[in-house]
C-alpha cells in the first residue's frame, strides 16, 4: 500500500520483523560453574577490547528473551529479582551470542525450560522443543519447579566480580539486566501476538565518569571526536563498534546513543570510558543508567487511523497535517506510541525493554480492531 | 465573482492585486484538501479556486492588522505574540490554535528522542526548544490576562464539538473506503499549507509589507489557513445539505439545517433523485455559506460588525455559534 510520504524519517529506522526463531548458538549449552567463571572473566576482558566485540547476531536472539523473562518472573519473583545483578555477566560465555540478560537460571536448568530452548544447544531441548510455538513452552515453563531454581541460584553467588554493579537494590541501573524488578502484571499469552516483537532501534544511556575533563584536549587527541564550543559545549565523539554516538561533557557526564541493545549501550559507553581513561583522566563508570528505548515493528496490515482517534481520544492525537502518524500515550505502561497507516508502530520512552513488549502487546489487539481491509 | 462584497472584511485592493501577475495557485492543493475535509472523491476546480481567494483575503487582512499591532509595539517583525492577541476574543478559536501549538511541540520532542540524529541536532540548535511554542504562549497570555479567563484555557479540558464532528466526518468516510482509496486519503490529509511553507509564503507576498512575520507566526498563518478552508467545507457541507429538498419527508421544513443528517440520505435520495451527499461542493454552496454565516468565518471573525439575522434574534435561537465555532 503506498503510504507515508518523505517526512516520515522513522520509516528508517524501521526494520522488518525479525524470523520467530534466530539460529541456534555455536556454543553447547551446559557448563560447569568453573567454566562460567572462565567464561566471565573472558567476557570481562572482552569489554576492555577495542573494537569488532559485538556480537554480530545478538540482536536477532532479543526476542527470545522476554518470553523467558516473564515465565521466570511469573513463577520466581524472589529468585529473578536475586539472580539478575549476578546472572548478566556470566552468560556472557556463549560468545558471540548476547545472552547476558538471561538470569543464570536458565543457563543451568536449561533441560527444564524448553522456552530457552531455541538458544541452547542441548539435545533433549531442541528436538522436543524447536518447532514448537511459545504457547506450549510457556506452559511447560510455568510448571517449573521453583526448587531447583533457587538451588542454582545459590550456586552461582561467589561467581561474580569487578563490572557486576554490587547492589542488588537497583538492579535497574544495570543495562544488562532485563527482568523487571517487580513481577509482572498478569501476561497475555505471547501467540496473541502472532510472533511480532518489536525490535530495539535505539538506546539512549547516561553515566557519570565521575572527574572534570578538558574538552579540548579530548578533542585534540581522539579519534572521531568534534568540539565546536560556540555551538555547543561538548565533545562529540564516535566508534564503530557498536555504532554509537557519545556527549562528553566537561563536568564528567555522558551521554551515549546510537545503540541497538542495552548491552550494546552499556558497552560503548565504557569504551568511551576507556578512550577518556586513556587520555590521563581519571575516568570512572558510575551510575550507567538507561533513560529511553526506542523499537519498532510492523503489524503487517493497514489501520484506520481515523477510526482510532475517535474511540481512543483520550490517549490519541493524529494531526495528520502536522505528522502522519497518530500519537498514542498509552498509560500503563508509560510509552508513547507512534503508529503509522502503513501498519508500522514505533514506540518510545521506555526505560526497560519489558515495557516496550508489554505495550506493544497492549496495543495489538487495538489495532487489529482498526484493521482496513 | 462577487465575493469580495459578500465578505465584509475583504478589501478591494487585495483582490485586483492577486489578478495582476500572479501565478502561485493552491487550487489543486486544495482540492486535495477539501476531499480530506470531506468534500466528494474529486472537488470542483471553480469551488478550491474561489476558496482559496476568500482564504488569501483573510490571511491578507490578518496580516494587515497582525502588522498594524506590531507598529505600536514597535517590533520588527510580526511575532506569534500578534497573532494571539489578535484572536484573544474568540476562546474557541484561541483554543484551538493553543492546542495545535501543544501539539507541535509535543511531536518534535517525541521525534528528537527516537532519532540519534535529531538529538544532536537539536542539542546543537541550542537546547531552548523544547516546548518553545508552548512557552511563548504561555508568557503572551500570562501577560495581557486580565480576568484570568485565558490563562484558564491551558487547562480546559472540554471537547472541541467542531473537531469532533470532523473527526467523526473521517471515520464515517473512511469506513467505506478500500485500503487503495485509504491510503489517497491518507495522503490528501497529510496535505497542508506548512509543508508548502515557501510556496506558502509567496503565495501571501509579504514583500510589500514592511513588517515580516517570523518563522513561528508563519506556522500559524498556515494553520488559520487550513482551519478557514476547513471551516468552509464544513459550512459549505451543511448549506448544501439544506438545500437539498426532501421530497418526501413531512419535516423537512422544521428540520433545523444545524445539523448533517447522514442516516436519513438513502431516503432523501430516493424521494429526490439526486445523489445528495456525494457531489461536489459546488462554488454556489461557498458563496451561500459566506452570506449566511460571514461573520463566523476566519480568524478575524471576533471583529467583524455583522448584521446578519443571527445576531438579530433573541438568544435561544443562535444555536449556529456553538455548532460553528
Amino acid at each position: 500500500m503506498a503510504s507515508a510520504p518523505r517526512p516520515e524519517r522513522d520509516l528508517r529506522l524501521l526494520a522488518g520483523c525479525l524470523p520467530p526463531y534466530p539460529p541456534p548458538p555455536p556454543t553447547v549449552g551446559l557448563l560447569s560453574m568453573e567454566q562460567q567463571e572462565t567464561y566471565l572473566e573472558l567476557y570481562l576482558d572482552q569489554c576492555a577490547a577495542q573494537d569488532d566485540l559485538a556480537p554480530p547476531r545478538s540482536p536477532l536472539f532479543n526476542p527470545v528473551v522476554p518470553y523467558g523473562m516473564y515465565i521466570l518472573n511469573a513463577s520466581n519473583p524472589d529468585t529473578a529479582f536475586n539472580s539478575n545483578p549476578e546472572v548478566k555477566e556470566t552468560s556472557g560465555d556463549f560468545s558471540s551470542v548476547d545472552l547476558s540478560f538471561l538470569p543464570d537460571e536458565v543457563t543451568q536448568e536449561n533441560k527444564d525450560q524448553p522456552v530457552i530452548s531455541s538458544r541452547h544447544e542441548t539435545e533433549e531441548n531442541s528436538e522436543s522443543q524447536s518447532p514448537q510455538s511459545r504457547l506450549p513452552s510457556q506452559d511447560i515453563g510455568l510448571g517449573l519447579n521453583s526448587s531447583s531454581l533457587s538451588n542454582s541460584h545459590s550456586q552461582l553467588h561467589p561467581g561474580d566480580t569487578d563490572s557486576v554493579q554490587p547492589s542488588p537494590e537497583k538492579p535497574n541501573s544495570d543495562s544488562l539486566s532485563l527482568a523487571p524488578i517487580t513481577p509482572m502484571t498478569p501476561m497475555t499469552p505471547v501467540s496473541e501476538c502472532c510472533g511480532i516483537v518489536p525490535q530495539l532501534q535505539n538506546i539512549v544511556s547516561t553515566v557519570n565518569l565521575a572527574c572534570k575533563l578538558d574538552l579540548k584536549k579530548i578533542a585534540l587527541h581522539a579519534k572521531n571526536a568534534e568540539y565546536n564550543p560556540k555551538r555547543f559545549a561538548a565533545v562529540i565523539m564516535r566508534i564503530r563498534e557498536p555504532r554509537t554516538t557519545a556527549l562528553i561533557f566537561s563536568s564528567g557526564k555522558m551521554v551515549c546513543t546510537g545503540a541497538k541493545s542495552e548491552e550494546q549501550s552499556r558497552l560503548a559507553a565504557r569504551k568511551y570510558a576507556r578512550v577518556v581513561q586513556k587520555l590521563g583522566f581519571p575516568a570512572r563508570f558510575l551510575d550507567f543508567k538507561i533513560q529511553n528505548m526506542v523499537g519498532s515493528c510492523d503489524v503487517r496490515f493497514p489501520i484506520r487511523l481515523e477510526g482510532l482517534v475517535l474511540t481512543h481520544q483520550q490517549f490519541s492525537s493524529y494531526e495528520p497535517e502536522l505528522f502522519p502518524g497518530l500519537i498514542y500515550r498509552m498509560v500503563k505502561p508509560r510509552i508513547v506510541l507512534l503508529i503509522f497507516v502503513s501498519g508500522k508502530v514505533v514506540l518510545t520512552g521506555a526505560k526497560e525493554r519489558s515495557e516496550i513488549y508489554e505495550a506493544f502487546e497492549n496495543i495489538y489487539p487495538i489495532l487489529k480492531g482498526f484493521k482496513k481491509a | 465573482m462577487n465575493n469580495t462584497a459578500a465578505s465584509p472584511m475583504s478589501t478591494a485592493t487585495s483582490s485586483s492585486g492577486r489578478n495582476t501577475g500572479k501565478s502561485i495557485s493552491f487550487a489543486t492543493e486544495l482540492q486535495s484538501m477539501m476531499y480530506s475535509l470531506g468534500d466528494a472523491r474529486r472537488p470542483l476546480h471553480e469551488t478550491a479556486v474561489l476558496v482559496e481567494d476568500v482564504v488569501h483575503t483573510q490571511l491578507i487582512n490578518l496580516l494587515q492588522q497582525a502588522a498594524e499591532v506590531s507598529q505600536l509595539r514597535g517590533a520588527r517583525v510580526i511575532t506569534p505574540e500578534d497573532l494571539l492577541f489578535l484572536m484573544r476574543k474568540d476562546k474557541k478559536k484561541l483554543r484551538r490554535l493553543l492546542k495545535y501549538m501543544f501539539i507541535r511541540d509535543y511531536k518534535s520532542k517525541i521525534v528528537k528522542g527516537i532519532d540519534e540524529d535529531d538529538l544532536l541536532e537539536d542539542k546543537l540548535s541550542g537546547s531552548n526548544n523544547t516546548n518553545k511554542r508552548q512557552k511563548i504562549a504561555q508568557d503572551f497570555l500570562n501577560s495581557i490576562d486580565q480576568t484570568g479567563e485565558l490563562l484558564a484555557m491551558f487547562e480546559d479540558d472540554e471537547v472541541d464539538e467542531v473537531k469532533q464532528e470532523r473527526m467523526e466526518r473521517a471515520e464515517r468516510q473512511t469506513r467505506i473506503m478500500d485500503s487503495a482509496q485509504y491510503a489517497e486519503f491518507c495522503e490528501s490529509r497529510q496535505l497542508s499549507f506548512s509543508k508548502k511553507a515557501s510556496k506558502f509564503r509567496d503565495w501571501l507576498d509579504c514583500s510589500s509589507m514592511e513588517i515580516k512575520p517570523n518563522v513561528v507566526a508563519m506556522e500559524i498563518l498556515a494553520y488559520l489557513a487550513y482551519e478557514t478552508v476547513a471551516q468552509l467545507v464544513d459550512l459549505a457541507l451543511l448549506v448544501r445539505q439544506d438545500m437539498v429538498t426532501k421530497a418526501g419527508d413531512p419535516f423537512s421544513h422544521a428540520i433545523s439545517a444545524t445539523f448533517i443528517q447522514y442516516h436519513n440520505s438513502a431516503e432523501s435520495t430516493a424521494a429526490c433523485g439526486v445523489e445528495a451527499h456525494s457531489d461536489a461542493i459546488q462554488p454556489c454552496h461557498i458563496r451561500e455559506a459566506i452570506r449566511r454565516y460571514s461573520h463566523k468565518i476566519g480568524p478575524l471573525s471576533p471583529f467583524t460588525i455583522s448584521f446578519s439575522l443571527t445576531e438579530c434574534l433573541p438568544q435561544e435561537w443562535d444555536g449556529f455559534s456553538s455548532l460553528l465555532m
